[in-house]
């Protein structure tokens, strides 16, 4: 880890009390903590509200069980650097990020190899949604903010993102939303709290074990993000595949309503 | 300084039609932002309707994040603030083994601002730590010889971490705010050194406040045209002051920091002015604070 | 979680009853009004509106399988054009995507001046303002229309001076966008004098100071009514 000059340090080395806990050993229950079913389309309720940031052109909130994300969306502005300027099309710039105290461990500050993926993750998810082409010579700027990670932060980030971009007037093909899976053996489990995300599995076999994300776009119903890790056969793959859709879709009436107030609270109807 | 509310609002509208800003203020804030807010100054308020003395709305929220040992979230006007405090073990210091540590680091990303670069902390946050530290030594609002589990082996270490997530000015005031609220928070768990294995024993069960014994508050001004003093500058009227001073005050009435980065020269009499502020300021965010603590244990 | 407010903003107790009871009559008219208006529509991105047989697409939309669909936030709104088919387009009424595009009109703040060209940061496009600086370039060919080989950067233009131009070209990569000076309407607009007040225009290459009554010189527009600036 390179030494971060710029900020003031503490210790060389700490741990995290949790190391020192007795860890009880805990099978991994027959049900979900929170009451959803496995193997069942059952997304968290989502609160999610636009225009928090006065300084942004466009921001959003979401949260989701113990999730919270908050996003700012900045542009059409010029771009930074000369070189990367494209004539034709606008560029889309995301950045993610975690917040150091939203994980069990403490994060550092300096952004890590796993956000700059997941960065770039974001990037690939939202980058169909929108109509560059009408905003050449420009950049649009997205960051994102992990507030507490609860699971599935890199779904709710996509959908957090685009939500931000709407409400900052940028031109877009659709919304897109994310939602993410766990699949367990033979039970997939949908929106997984960071528990489920990282418990031990409860056979030795390494067989069906894996997480999925999916991006979708619901009205032109095209995916525009697959991230898949792990073990999958082909079957329980393409059922994951179905499932996240479906939880996209679920999720897809709260976003819009999330939009449609933040309109009506933004702008007054247009005169006659 | 007491507000008055009704008279700035009448002030307020009579500077509005006068000069009949109302038809374009988006225009005078870009060209002209600086005879815009000379204006309402002439009549003894500002832009937004507020008193020169007077203090953004300001909201707290606490516990809010539970990954945190001890969170708060702070709204002063539309500046946000986010503290979370995580508390880890580590050995202590060599040169003092029966102290813990504290360790704030406040952060602007570009999330907050157009102003900021994804990078780095520039300078502004740097400042931003290094005075949050000095407030933190200088008030003494928490022993580091609490966090001491066992002298020369173990001691906590509290990561305070300030994110902005708005930035429209004052940003010192607010992140004080949130550091003290968040610190009341905090809820660590009992820790005892094994004699025999001599690792440490975390019984997460048992959990207890830090003792924070004071409290200090920080007040920030603004001087404009080398003679003007408003309180709680927003981020137009901090790009156009030509200095800034931040007291900060405990409850005892005592002055903790006074912070004062260059700019106009103060005379005697400002700076009383500035220390009197401080401490009526001192006092409604203490009572606030109060508030929220107990709400929070009523539930 | 609880939120708790320190000042409760204090409601004006001194509000005549008079005038609210206008406004409230106000409100009214315009509700019996809406009442017999179709209500606004609000949309989300992706959403369909109507297929291309019977409107055509607007701002805001784009046409995908023939079918017109939505892409901004916004309230849907439907305008007849005569025989053609009505346009439906979103509107969002803050502006904001505007770009500044090639031959519109350009309110702009001089940065930096050089025997060559003058750099600007365009503030409006026409009267809507943008909220990222975009960056321009005025060459020294492109400020007047006349004896573009003999001006004087100097003389036409001083860091800080606010002024009109117009978009030539949007530049390639390495350049900003390019902005011309060259018509009578077009120039400078405000300028503060060595003293630091606002200048008074006297001809279109002079303007004088009221306090120091020194004149300097600049290339000055026309002034339009429309274009005044209070």
């Amino acid at each position: 880890m390179p030494v971060d000059t710029k900020r003031l340090r503490g210790p060389e080395e700490s741990q995290s009390p949790w190391l020192f806990v007795e860890q009880e050993q805990q099978s991994p229950p027959d049900e979900r903590e929170d009451g959803r079913r496995k193997g069942q389309v059952d997304v968290r309720p989502i609160f999610a509200r636009c225009g928090l940031v006065s300084q942004a052109k466009g921001s959003a909130y979401i949260e989701s069980g113990k999730t919270k994300v908050i996003c700012s969306v900045y542009g059409p502005r010029e771009t930074e650097r000369k070189d990367e300027t494209d004539m034709k099309f606008g560029r889309l710039v995301c950045t993610f990020r975690f917040a150091p105290f939203s994980c069990a461990k403490r994060c550092g500050w300096i952004q890590s190899t796993q956000e700059k993926d997941l960065s770039m993750a974001l990037l690939g998810s939202l980058h169909p949604g929108l109509c560059l082409h009408r905003y050449p010579r420009s950049q649009i700027d997205v960051s994102v903010l992990v507030l507490e990670n609860d699971g599935s932060a890199l779904a709710h980030a996509v959908t957090c993102a685009s939500l931000a971009l709407a409400d900052a007037g940028i031109e877009m093909y659709d919304l897109v939303l994310g939602c993410s899976l766990r699949q367990e053996g033979s039970d997939y489990l949908l929106d997984p709290t960071f528990a489920e995300e990282t418990q031990e599995p409860a056979t030795e076999s390494t067989e069906n074990r894996g997480g999925m994300m999916v991006a979708l776009l619901p009205s032109l119903n095209q995916v525009s993000g697959l991230l898949c890790s792990g073990d999958l056969e082909q079957q329980p793959l393409v059922e994951a595949v179905a499932a996240c859709i479906e939880g996209c879709q679920r999720i897809y009436s709260v976003a819009q309503r999330c939009l449609l107030t933040a309109v009506k609270k933004k702008n007054p109807p247009p005169d006659g | 300084m007491l507000r008055r509310p009704q008279r700035a609002s009448k002030l307020h509208q009579r500077v509005m039609n006068t000069n009949s800003l109302t038809q374009a203020p988006w225009h005078q804030t870009t060209v002209e932002p600086l005879e815009y807010h000379r204006k309402f100054l002439k009549e003894n308020c500002r832009p937004d309707g507020r008193e020169l003395g007077e203090f953004r709305t300001t909201t707290l929220n606490i516990g809010s994040i539970t990954t945190a040992d001890g969170s708060a979230l702070v709204k002063l006007g539309n500046t946000t603030i986010i503290c979370g405090i995580k508390g880890e073990l580590a050995a202590p210091p060599a040169d003092a083994p029966d102290k813990g540590y504290i360790v704030p680091n406040v952060d602007l990303p570009p999330l907050c601002s157009s102003r900021f670069r994804p990078g780095p902390p520039g300078e502004q946050a740097q400042a931003a730590s290094q005075f949050i530290a000095d407030v933190i030594e200088n008030s003494e609002m928490l022993q580091r010889e609490d966090l001491c589990i066992e002298k020369g082996k173990l001691s906590w270490v509290l990561y305070c971490d300030i994110i902005c997530l708005d930035y429209d000015g004052n940003i010192l005031d607010a992140c004080i705010i949130a550091l003290l609220a968040s610190m009341k928070n905090v809820q660590l768990p009992e820790v005892h050194v094994n004699e025999q294995t001599g690792l440490a024993e975390v019984n997460m069960k048992k959990k207890r406040h830090l003792n924070i014994v004071k409290h200090p508050v920080a007040a920030s001004f603004a001087v404009f045209d080398n003679s003007i003093l408003i309180v709680d500058p927003t981020s137009d009227e901090e790009n156009l002051s030509t200095g800034f001073i931040t007291v900060v005050i405990d409850e005892e009435e005592k002055l903790c920091t006074v912070h004062k980065p260059g700019g106009t020269p103060l005379s005697n009499e400002k700076l009383q002015d500035c220390i009197n502020r401080a401490i009526t300021r001192n006092k409604e965010v203490c009572k606030l604070l109060n508030k929220v603590m107990k709400s929070m244990k009523a539930k | 979680m609880t939120m708790t407010s320190l000042q409760e903003t204090d409601v004006l107790s001194s509000v005549q009853p008079i005038t609210v009871h206008v406004i409230t009559i106000g409100r009214l008219a315009s509700e019996a009004c809406a009442v017999n208006m179709s209500p606004w529509k609000v949309c989300v991105p992706g959403e369909r509106l109507c297929s291309t047989e019977v409107c055509k697409a607007g701002s805001g939309t784009y046409i995908r399988h023939s079918f017109i669909f939505a892409s901004l936030a916004g309230y849907v709104v439907k305008k007849n054009e005569g025989e053609e088919l009505p346009v439906i387009s979103v509107a969002r009424e803050t502006e904001a995507q505007l770009l500044p595009d090639v031959n519109a009109i350009v309110t702009c703040k001089v940065t930096s001046i050089n025997s060559r060209f003058a750099k600007v940061h365009i503030l409006y496009v026409g009267s809507t303002p943008l909220k990222n600086k975009f960056r321009g370039t005025i060459r020294k060919e492109d400020v007047r229309a006349t004896e573009k080989d003999k001006v004087e950067i100097y003389k036409c233009f001083r860091p800080g001076d606010i002024v009109l131009a117009k978009v030539i070209s949007l530049g390639d990569v390495q350049s900003n966008y390019l902005l011309t000076t060259a018509e009578n309407e077009l120039g400078v607009v405000v300028a503060h004098s060595e003293a630091g007040v606002q200048m008074v225009p006297i001809s279109w290459c002079e303007m004088q100071c009221p306090r120091t009554h020194a004149k300097e010189f600049r290339k000055v527009a026309r002034v339009q009514p429309e274009y005044l600036m209070p």
